[in-house]
């Protein structure tokens, strides 16, 4: 992949275009998403289990956040929750200044398709689309018209490096590239904040760099907000701000002002 | 193509083992059900019609009261005239045919038997009668065939049955005794016939209690004029007898005439295939089973072994409804496939019969009879239009509804499914 050097290639649009730049002027006085005492519990076979504790959080437009904590700590849980998978047990949870809590399913689902992108963990990708078609399935969901979405997947694809990769189906494709149509697929439509849940974990160390490295050029030149979760040292070090989880809880919300560099 | 079309068709083709042992479960199905109605409703035409050229027809038209007391009271008196008329009435009409019957004895040196005798136009029941055709023959002549002038010792031939033939103890040429009794009057009219045919039908009732003569030789056994007992009329399609016969019910004087279906004169033939029928529709209910267990599991299976990828569709913001129309668009792909295919192998199937035939005696290797009639050696399949778009659409809504179940399912996974990996 010829990886586009900061400042110099866009990944999607250029800096300072139009729309970028109203998604993050517009966006920078409300929060993205708000948790306010925010509980889940998991009820199984009789079996009660407290999976989140009071959780308080906000994570503002723009915002390039890591949710660490070692295995079983709720990120998971925690991050469904943000992305609107799940419902909390108990508090409430702000979308865009909106609150949640009233929102039936339906609701959920169209704001899940209009303003937040996943990456998953398994990639997910469907294995009868091609990448292609991968890439275009959430703006197909949207309604958006045939050309307007192959357009907008083409271009994703090409500054994801995936240009040449377009038309195989993900059996065709390594773990790494998967991958990165699973970031083009959270992408392409432009949402407003964009999930993933371990994104790295079945990558290797240099894969998983670089696709660090896309999805905080995403977050700096778009102004998306990035919501991730690891337990990779080195991927929580590329991140702005730390979110440590332990048994449920917040332990200690380090905001790294340290400015991302791309030197690593 | 539409995403929902694009999946369900990729998916059936993904899993290509899996799609195909289904169609060839449902294309079997499909193509045996055609294959066997078609046999079926042939085998019931070939039987009616067998039926019908028993001494019966399509349609008959007798003097009202008839049919309670087969009487000489209640014989049609002006049988000219009103066959005139159905012929210019009845356009579907083939041949018609007049027929007096009689109960009489019959005997020969010691030997007695209480028979029928039939009366016919011998010209005309050669046409349509299988009694009076040349090939049930076993001996002599058909009265059809008899020289109008009278043989040396100037008796009337008379034809019989094998079997009464053997009881009588008579043969060919042999002088036979007929009694009945006549019109009015309480003694016996008794005349000398000549035995110059003997059929046999493979119906016992007929080969051993049945006998035809000229009807003109009848009427002056039984001292009557021009009146016979019955009309029968003989249609272009066997289908057409349930709309002439209502037809005429209403068109000719009520209180004069009664007009019956073949099927209302000979019951027991019409309940033979009526229960014949039945075993076909039981059969189609096992077949419409099979398809949709068929189609059940294999949409079931394949909905749950992709658990993960709704569950993405639905995280990613996919409707329900747009999950559940994959899935049936996945079912309706596989019945479509499956009953076209199944529908062409089934027809070409038809086909063959229909223009072959099948032959009984080839097949079982013995004759068979149903509802006292001998069915004949080969019938030709046939297929009612209307009942094989039934049966083809059936499979299809059957598998729509069976297809619920599993598109619900799906449609009601939970986005976090998404999440789940291992
Ligand atoms: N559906 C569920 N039912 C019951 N318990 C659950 C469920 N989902 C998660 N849990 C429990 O909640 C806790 C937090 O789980 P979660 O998956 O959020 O952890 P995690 O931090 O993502 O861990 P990992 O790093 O291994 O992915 C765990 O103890 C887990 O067993
Ligand atoms: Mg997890």
């Amino acid at each position: 992949m010829a990886r586009p050097e900061a400042g110099k290639t866009a990944v999607l649009d250029a800096p300072g275009n139009a729309s970028s730049t109203k998604k993050a002027t517009t966006m920078a006085n409300t929060s993205v998403i708000r948790l306010e005492q925010v509980g889940k519990v998991f009820e199984q076979k009789k079996q009660r289990f407290q999976a989140l504790k009071q959780i308080d959080l906000t994570v503002e437009s723009s915002e390039f956040v890591v949710i660490a904590g070692p295995s079983g700590s709720g990120k998971t849980t925690l991050l469904n929750l943000i992305g609107l998978l799940d419902q909390p047990s108990s508090g409430k949870l702000f979308f865009n200044g909106r609150d949640l809590s009233q929102c039936s399913s339906t609701e959920l689902a169209q704001l899940r398709r209009d303003q937040i992108g996943f990456v998953f963990q398994a990639y997910n990708l469907m294995p009868v689309l091609t990448a292609l078609e991968n890439t275009e399935m959430v703006m197909e969901f949207r309604g958006m018209a045939a050309d307007k979405r192959r357009a907008a997947a083409r271009k994703t694809l090409t500054a994801l490096g995936l240009g040449e990769l377009m038309d195989r189906y993900p059996d065709q494709l390594s773990g790494g590239q998967q991958q990165r149509v699973a970031v083009a697929r959270a992408v392409a439509g432009e949402p407003m904040l964009v999930i993933a849940d371990e994104p790295t974990a079945n990558l290797d160390s240099r894969t998983a760099e670089s696709l660090m490295d896309l999805m905080s050029q995403l977050n700096r030149e778009h102004g998306i907000t990035f919501i991730f979760s690891s337990h990779d040292p080195r991927v929580i070090s590329r991140a702005k701000r730390v979110i440590s989880l332990c048994d449920g809880s917040i332990v200690s919300p380090v905001s790294q002002a340290v400015e991302f560099s791309h030197a690593v | 193509m539409k995403l929902e079309r694009k999946l369900a068709m990729r998916n059936l083709l993904r899993n290509r083992q899996r799609s195909l042992l289904t169609s060839i479960m449902i294309v079997a199905t499909v193509s045996l059900m055609i294959l066997f109605q078609g046999l079926s409703d042939g085998g019931h035409r070939a039987m009616v019609d067998i039926g019908i050229k028993m001494g019966l027809g399509h349609v008959l038209v007798y003097q009202q009261g008839y049919n309670d007391d087969p009487s000489l009271e209640h014989l049609l008196v002006d049988a000219a005239a009103t066959g005139q008329q159905l012929q210019q009435s009845v356009p579907e009409l083939t041949h018609m045919v007049r027929r007096l019957h009689l109960n009489g004895l019959i005997q020969a040196g010691a030997n007695g038997v209480p028979i029928t005798l039939a009366g016919v136009d011998p010209g005309l029941e050669v046409q349509v009668s299988r009694i009076a055709d040349r090939k049930s023959m076993t001996a002599g002549q058909t009265l059809a065939e008899l020289p109008r002038e009278r043989s040396g010792n100037g008796l009337p031939g008379i034809v019989i049955g094998e079997q009464l033939a053997r009881n009588l103890e008579v043969g060919l040429g042999d002088r036979v005794t007929v009694s009945v009794k006549p019109k009015g009057s309480s003694d016996l009219s008794r005349e000398a016939f000549l035995v110059t045919g003997i059929f046999k039908t493979g119906m016992q009732e007929l080969d051993a209690f049945w006998a035809e003569l000229d009807i003109a030789d009848a009427q002056r056994l039984a001292r009557l004029g021009q009146e016979v007992s019955v009309l029968a009329l003989y249609l272009d399609d066997v289908e057409k007898v349930g709309p002439v016969a209502a037809r005429l019910s209403s068109q000719l004087p009520a209180g004069k005439y009664e007009v019956l279906r073949w099927d209302q004169v000979a019951p027991e033939l019409h309940s033979a295939v009526m229960l014949d029928a039945a075993g076909m529709y039981l059969l189609m209910v096992i077949v419409f089973v099979v398809v949709a267990a068929a189609i059940l599991n294999t949409i079931l299976i394949s909905v749950m072994k992709r658990t993960r990828e709704f569950g993405v569709m639905l995280a990613l913001g996919a409707s329900p409804a747009l999950v559940v129309r994959v899935v049936f668009w996945e079912a309706l792909f596989l019945a479509l496939f499956c009953i076209a295919l199944g529908g062409a192998l089934g027809y070409a199937g038809h086909y063959h019969f229909a223009t072959e035939g099948l032959n009984f005696r080839e097949v079982f290797g013995t004759t068979l009879e149903a509802g006292g009639v001998l069915l004949p050696d080969r019938f030709f399949s046939f297929i009612y239009p209307g009942k094989l778009a039934f049966s083809l659409l059936f499979v299809l809504l059957l598998t729509l509804l069976v297809t619920i179940y599993p598109a619900i399912r799906a449609s009601r996974l939970a986005p976090v499914e998404a999440t789940r990996h291992g």
